[in-house]
């Protein structure tokens, strides 16, 4: 009657500890794929597609330069002098030429006198040394103020023309991005998503962390639990089962959230055009977040059969075997001659490969990682005209290490179960032969 | 090693053993042959795609100057040929003419009214003054700047500045450092004709593509006689279930089979690492401007070579992940299958031994690490359709952007083998551990 009592109250209360955790797993999944869903929409709207990549982007940026060039341009009193010494040689040259024109032997008697009246009224001396106010005037006149506003007309005109015969099809699908992304984080401009984003980020961030801790001292609690009652033999069973309960939890939280994040950047390029910056920020190259159950059926999606190989693979010896060795576990509790089950149970941990894909994980993450900051530190120019500067944010998401927490809790799991019940562990031929020896 | 096999055979079982050795051999034989095959296949289908990547290079292609040339000789011509005022902006240059003319008249008649001290010049300026009527120059000034504008906007005059700005830009074309980068691409080209035996680039790639798909079927084939000749074995072991002094012999076998898997999973290519840009499509100065495939980037890696890129990382961090690689694909599995051997056929005290018992029963599943790595790899690298899914989810073509693409990212024969091999070798070590007569934990 008192075991039945006690078993009730372990339980009722493991089951409260068990559903806290599953609540905290919860959450945590939901915080982790919302984190997911807005990091993929900061890349897309600043993916270097409509960035570095886009004419259109580029066209706006240098017009930009362009125009402030023409509005602000003024002529200086060097370029004065020069326009005014290229308008005197041009004159000169002129005038030399009309009078060597006129000094042509003529024939016709009109001729004659026309070269006569020249040379009484005008002498080429004088009308050389007159070219020099000629020259002053026109250049007073195109320098004044009107004349350069109406020159500036021309050239922007000009240079609107040239815009117009430049574009690619990025500007059209970067305004419907932004109006769709601009809309779902009800925001105006790329400052406010920005701050939003951060926002959001910030605030999820401090939640999965709290969720995270939630979560495993809910299992901790579990685990002291079982400690203090270790030496209670009749509620054993009770606490194994709830305890294969919890590392359920576990494993289902580990499998469905993000492992790994990578995410390459352009953080800035700068680069010097007549004197103004033109700049470009934040420009993601390549962003990627994936949960194992999100690389299972990536690699399960493609046409390739040796894909579909190795997700089949994966999702055997990663998700379901280790699903059904904690059944199996828990099942060895009410079934002890079970062969199947206790194959399961103590002989199939070669073929779980969850403490592979730990290692596994972490080397690709490390591996990857290192890769990427050599590559994108081969991005990083640093001249007078042209400042690069990329960032690699790849980092280890929640998921790794709930899903490592898995691993540990499993381990535990079996060294307890193995020492509850030795006389499964060992196979029948080798008991034999030990008794043989006996 | 003889020790073991004597302990288990009665003269009666010399035969079936002669016989199982020498049908094992063959089919090893045969194994051994088409792993070499593949090996060579997979080595020439690395070749012909880098040769591929080559030719369409981004340097070849959106990076050169030759490529170039014709569009910007298209811009220039267009830009100067057709080059055309606006009705609007004639009329501000034509006021802009009118008000330099009126100003110079203005300075002239100025300067011819000024008073004169001689006589001689007095007598000028009344000559002048009676011959020239300043009122009938200035209505002429508006018909003059228009002539002027009309000279400047002349298609004669334009064509004439077209072909000297083309000239120039002729000039230039034929500096030396141009020239120096175009006979490299054309030699690359030309060699890679000769190569193919082709004449034109579009030849050229219908050659290659042709030549890969036959490579891709034979590998097919291939891959696939090397995984039957593994089944064969495994086959033998159920129907040999029952006749336990032939399992020594035949486990030895075995353990061969597992070497030339192991051997053409670490040396034939594994995974290929594709990075381009799809296409360039815009229209810059009024033409049309397109660039496809432009490949960034190529790379074709056996795990010895993941592990040697690895290596090669300044970074300590990346040099141990090279390390765990090369632990968990070669010496992990080299040791395990010696270990397996000496497990079954030496005295209890060694098999018993801890490492020798961790290597022959336990080992095998960390080789799966490597696997993991490249699947997770692949998945992160190669497939990277994110962007391409999240603007085909805004109904937005993709096709006219400018996107990295990866998709042509592929895994390789060398890491089916590989897979092959470590489900091979677990089931071996099952094997054993139901054959072994010492302790397997």
């Amino acid at each position: 009657m008192r075991t039945k009592l006690h078993n009730l109250l372990l339980i009722v209360g493991l089951s409260i500890l068990l559903a806290g955790a599953a609540y905290f797993g919860y959450r945590e999944h939901k915080l982790v794929k919302e984190q997911q869903v807005i990091k993929q929409d900061y890349s897309l709207v600043n993916s270097i597609t409509f960035g570095l990549f886009s004419i259109d982007t580029w066209r706006d940026r240098l017009s930009d330069v362009m125009n402030d060039r023409i509005n602000g341009y003024s002529i200086t009193p060097q370029q004065k002098k020069d326009i005014q010494a290229a308008v005197e040689k041009e004159l000169h040259t002129m005038v030399a030429k009309v009078i060597k024109e006129i000094d042509k032997p003529q024939k016709s008697i009109t001729g004659k006198v026309k070269k006569i009246a020249f040379h009484v009224l005008a002498d080429s001396d004088s009308l050389q040394a007159q070219v020099r106010t000629f020259a002053k005037t026109i250049v007073r006149k195109v320098s004044s103020p009107s004349s350069q506003a109406r020159l500036k007309d021309i050239a922007s005109s000009k240079m609107n023309e040239l815009e117009g015969q430049t574009f690619d099809q990025t500007s059209e699908a970067n305004e419907q991005v932004t109006k769709y992304i601009y809309r779902k984080y009800q925001v105006q401009d790329s400052a406010g998503f920005e701050k939003t984003v951060n926002q959001r980020l910030e605030a999820i961030w401090v939640l999965t962390i709290k969720n995270t801790v939630f979560m495993l001292a809910c299992v901790l609690t579990a685990l002291l639990l079982w400690v203090a009652m270790r030496k209670q033999v009749h509620l054993r069973t009770t606490l194994f089962v709830m305890a294969v309960l919890f590392a359920g939890v576990v494993l289902v939280v580990g499998l469905t959230s993000p492992v790994i994040e990578v995410d390459a950047r352009v953080k800035s390029v700068d680069f010097i055009l007549l004197g103004e910056h033109v700049t470009f920020q934040n420009q993601v190259l390549f962003f990627q977040s994936k949960s194992i159950s999100g690389i299972i059926t990536t690699l399960l999606s493609q046409q390739k059969l040796e894909a579909i190989t190795v997700g089949m693979l994966i999702l055997l010896f990663i998700v379901l075997l280790p699903f059904i060795r904690l059944a199996a576990k828990g099942a060895h509790m009410f079934y002890k001659n079970n062969k199947v089950i206790n194959y399961l149970a103590f002989e199939a941990s070669k073929w779980d490969m969850a403490d592979v894909m730990i290692v596994g994980m972490l080397m690709t993450y490390i591996g990857l990682n290192g890769i990427l900051k050599s590559q994108l530190a081969n991005l990083n120019i640093h001249t007078a005209i042209l400042t690069t500067h990329t960032v690699n944010y790849t980092s280890l998401q929640p998921g790794y290490f709930i899903f490592m927490g898995y691993v540990i809790f499993e381990l535990v799991l079996s060294y307890l179960l193995r020492r509850m019940a030795p006389a499964f562990v060992k196979p029948k031929r080798y008991r034999n032969i030990k008794r043989a020896e006996k | 090693m003889f020790f073991y096999i004597e302990n288990l055979t009665a003269k009666k079982n010399l035969l079936p053993r002669l016989l199982l050795i020498l049908g094992l051999a063959i089919l090893l034989s045969v194994e051994g042959f088409l792993g070499w095959q593949l090996h060579t296949l997979s080595s020439r289908q690395e070749q012909i795609k880098s040769d591929y990547s080559d030719v369409n290079s981004i340097t070849l292609g959106l990076l050169s100057v030759n490529n170039w040339q014709d569009k910007v000789f298209g811009m220039v011509n267009q830009q100067v040929k057709h080059f055309k005022l606006s009705p609007k902006e004639k009329q501000e240059l034509q006021v802009e003419v009118e008000q330099v003319l009126y100003a110079l008249i203005d300075k002239a008649e100025a300067m011819v009214n000024k008073p004169q001290k001689s006589l001689g010049a007095k007598l000028k300026q009344l000559v002048v003054k009676s011959f020239v009527k300043t009122d009938k120059i200035t209505a002429q000034v508006p018909a003059f700047a228009r002539s002027i504008i009309a000279k400047v906007d002349n298609p004669k005059q334009k064509a004439q500045l077209s072909t000297m700005a083309m000239s120039k830009f002729n000039e230039a074309r034929h500096s030396a450092a141009i020239d120096s980068t175009m006979h490299a691409n054309q030699s690359l080209t030309d060699k890679m004709f000769r190569k193919y035996s082709v004449s034109s680039l579009d030849a050229l790639g219908k050659k290659q593509t042709a030549l890969l798909e036959n490579i891709r079927m034979e590998t097919f084939v291939y891959c696939f006689g090397m995984l039957s000749c593994v089944l064969a074995v495994l086959a033998c072991w159920w129907f040999l279930r029952k006749r336990v002094e032939l399992h020594g012999t035949l486990f030895v076998m075995s353990l061969l089979f597992a070497f030339i898997l192991l051997a053409v999973g670490l040396t034939a290519s594994m995974i290929e690492v594709d990075c381009r840009i799809g296409s360039l499509d815009f229209v810059l100065l009024g033409q049309h401007v397109v660039f496809q495939n432009q490949v960034l980037f190529y790379e074709s890696k056996s795990i010895m070579g993941v592990v040697k890129v690895l290596f090669q990382q300044p970074a300590a961090d990346s040099i141990a992940v090279g390390a765990l690689i090369l632990c968990f694909s070669i010496l992990f599995p080299v040791t395990k299958l010696i270990a397996t051997g000496v497990h079954l056929l030496s005295n209890r005290k060694i098999a018993e031994n801890r490492v020798i018992k961790f290597f022959a029963f336990q080992s095998g599943k960390w080789s799966m690490a490597d696997v993991i790595v490249i699947a997770i790899l692949m998945t992160y690298i190669g497939l990277n359709g994110l962007l391409n899914n999240q603007l085909a989810a805004l109904n937005i073509k993709s096709s006219s952007l400018t996107l990295i693409t990866t998709n042509n990212t592929a895994l390789q024969p060398g890491y089916i083998v590989f897979i092959s091999f470590v489900l091979y070798g677990l089931i071996l070590s099952t094997i054993l551990k139901a054959i072994t007569p010492y302790d397997a934990h």
